[in-house]
């Protein structure tokens, strides 16, 4: 459940940030609640598709660092902790990021012109490798579980958690409020940061008890 | 001035007294009810208590009608109710208990008072579990679940946000400290951290039904440093512990003192956050008259839950968090500020849109801290009488 947690908890920081990236796509042609609604399932398949890419590779990264070995706990403690802290550093500050989907828009543009019907699914994949602090906090939850069927579950799970906040967007005005939800789902990551950090920490605690 | 003018001015006088007499007289006669209504108390040290509390609650209403402010009015009850709810509270439990110390032995008994501010984290695990995740019980007893959920629900209902300024047993004490000095020592606080609650609202609901325990009490109530305490038998609850006292010294003694603002309440509190949402099914608003209005600001620099800002000024409306104080409407130098109930005309010049409003108001806070009030005399008593507060 730890997946659907993580993807609950920061996904308001998700949609906060790439919904100004990706809505223009998804509503911008005006096309009426069916067809929106169609382009956005097309687009979360996308995502997935980015989700369960990064569960391999995140399994890979759990068999390099292996699971017998007494320094796991360590390893998976500090690098929760890093993250952390990145989280709450994201959350807590006050400067501008952009999502990185926004960097992958002008590849995306590239697509649009070649398979137009194609491009919200290709948008939904490149928003899948977004890498912020949220999402490498899934990678290293990913990789702890061990096994190829955890990680895709854990990844399933946060994709499932993210994906909630995306599915009212084009039913509802919700850009009415939009700097003030933008505000809360930072801070909320944020605040979130500090549960991990204290994970990290009894991660930590309990390898050096091991040594 | 001439003779008739001065006779109209004193027959205008005594018909205002007239009129807050016999406004104030229901509550007068409710309050003689609700104490002396199960018999009198036996002893002095019962009975002064009583005594004690039913002046100071009808003066203090009639003062407010008379005088037409009622943040003053209200802010004394309010902080009287915070300091003698730690009093009863702290006593009752030990005599309950034995002690302070909240063991295993009573978390696995369901001992533990229900308060209201689990209430947010308690949804999403009672829909999916169908169990309340807190250790206390559901009927019957000492603060049980079921009487703090009607409770909350009336006052949800009756005020809205106003919960935080007129029935939340612990909000006096941020109140409190945020009057101590006389100007702010820090002025300029970032709007950002005015979304602060409702990041915390969502992060403690989500852990909460990820870990199926009450997260906001285990790790981060500042009010756990003046109630009741889980035993020191882990690191974990020394963490815990230090948390609870740095939370409670930041936000509630020395941010309030530097600011003049509630920070707790208005920074922190998710209980708070989740609260705001009522404002929008509450029949009260606070509304701002445009045309009176002369964008001084006033109104914002004296709103101490950070409710009022330039925006909402010009919209003539307060933010979500507005917790009906009173505070912007008594010190409006232009009487630019009312409180108003919703679907009806604005008239600012009425004094009946308020009085609907700290009617039940004034009412939920003597229900609820009236009892409170009158123990934390009464043990203040038994201390000065017999040198213990405990019975
Ligand atoms: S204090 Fe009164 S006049 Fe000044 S900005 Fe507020 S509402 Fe307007
Ligand atoms: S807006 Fe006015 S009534 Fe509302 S909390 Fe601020 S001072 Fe009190």
């Amino acid at each position: 459940m730890e997946g659907l947690f993580l993807g609950l908890a920061t996904g308001t920081a998700c949609l906060a940030y790439c919904a100004p990236v990706l809505i223009p796509y998804l509503i911008g042609e005006g096309k009426g609640i069916r067809q929106n609604s169609l382009m956005l399932v097309v687009f979360l398949i996308g995502r997935l598709y980015g989700y369960l890419l990064f569960a391999v590779l995140a399994w890979l990264a759990g068999l390099l660092i292996g699971q017998g070995i007494i320094y796991r706990d360590l390893i998976f403690g500090g690098t929760y902790l890093v993250l952390a802290l990145l989280l709450m550093i994201y959350g807590f500050s006050t400067s501008e990021r952009y999502c990185p989907a926004k960097i992958s828009s002008s590849l995306s543009e590239k697509f649009a012109r070649l398979w137009p019907s194609l491009l919200p699914l290709v948008l939904g994949f490149f928003t899948g490798l977004n890498l912020c602090p949220p999402f490498f906090l899934a990678i290293a939850g990913a990789a702890k579980t061990g096994t190829l069927a955890g990680s895709l579950w854990f990844f399933l799970l946060f994709f499932f958690g993210t994906t909630l906040y995306f599915v009212p967007v084009p039913l509802l005005g919700i850009f009415r409020k939009f700097q003030q939800l933008k505000m809360v789902a930072r801070l909320a990551a944020g605040t979130v940061g500090l549960y991990y950090a204290y994970i990290g920490v009894i991660m930590i605690f309990g390898g050096v008890k091991r040594l | 001035m001439s003779e008739s003018l001065l006779e109209a001015l004193d027959t205008k006088t005594q018909r205002r007294l007239t009129s807050t007499i016999l406004l104030t007289l229901p509550m007068v006669l409710l309050t003689a009810f609700m104490y002396v209504g199960g018999g009198m108390p036996h002893g002095w040290r019962a009975t002064v208590p009583m005594i004690l509390t039913y002046v100071f609650v009808n003066v203090l209403f009639f003062q407010m009608l008379r005088t037409g402010r009622t943040d003053k009015y209200r802010a004394a009850f309010f902080i009287t109710m915070a300091i003698t709810f730690i009093i009863s509270f702290m006593t009752n439990l030990i005599e309950m208990r034995g002690s302070l110390v909240l063991s295993a032995a009573d978390m696995a008994k369901g001992e533990t008072p229900f308060c209201h501010m689990v209430i947010p984290m308690t949804i999403i695990p009672a829909a999916l579990t169908r169990t309340i995740i807190f250790p206390g019980r559901i009927l019957g007893g000492f603060a049980d679940v079921a009487t703090m959920f009607t409770l909350w629900i009336g006052a949800t209902l009756a005020l809205g946000r106003g919960f935080c300024s007129w029935g939340c047993f612990y909000g006096g004490l941020d109140d409190g400290f945020s009057r101590l000095r006389k100007k702010p020592l820090i002025k300029k606080i970032s709007e950002r951290w005015t979304y602060l609650p409702y990041a915390v609202l969502v992060a403690i609901v989500l852990l909460s039904a990820l870990t199926l325990s009450p997260t906001y009490c285990a790790w981060l109530c500042p009010y756990k440093a003046v109630t009741e305490f889980a035993a020191i038998t882990s690191s974990t609850v020394v963490v815990q512990t230090i948390l609870f006292y740095a939370l409670f010294i930041g936000l509630v003694i020395v941010l309030p003192i530097l600011t003049k603002k509630r920070t707790q309440c208005g920074l922190f509190c998710p209980f708070g956050a989740f609260q705001s949402f009522s404002n929008k099914i509450n029949p009260f608003e606070i509304r701002i008259n445009r045309d009176v209005c002369k964008d001084c600001q006033v109104c914002a620099q004296k709103c101490p839950t950070f409710s009022l800002d330039r925006n909402s000024i010009e919209n003539g409306r307060t933010r979500l968090s507005c917790m009906k104080c009173g505070r912007c409407v008594d010190t409006c130098p232009k009487g630019a500020i009312a409180y108003h109930v919703k679907g009806t005309p604005l008239t600012f010049n009425s004094q009946r849109a308020r009085l609907l409003f700290i009617y039940p108001a004034f009412l939920f806070l003597v229900v609820f801290g009236g009892g409170m009030i009158r123990d934390g005399i009464y043990r203040i008593l038994l201390l000065i009488s017999t040198g213990s507060m405990i019975r």
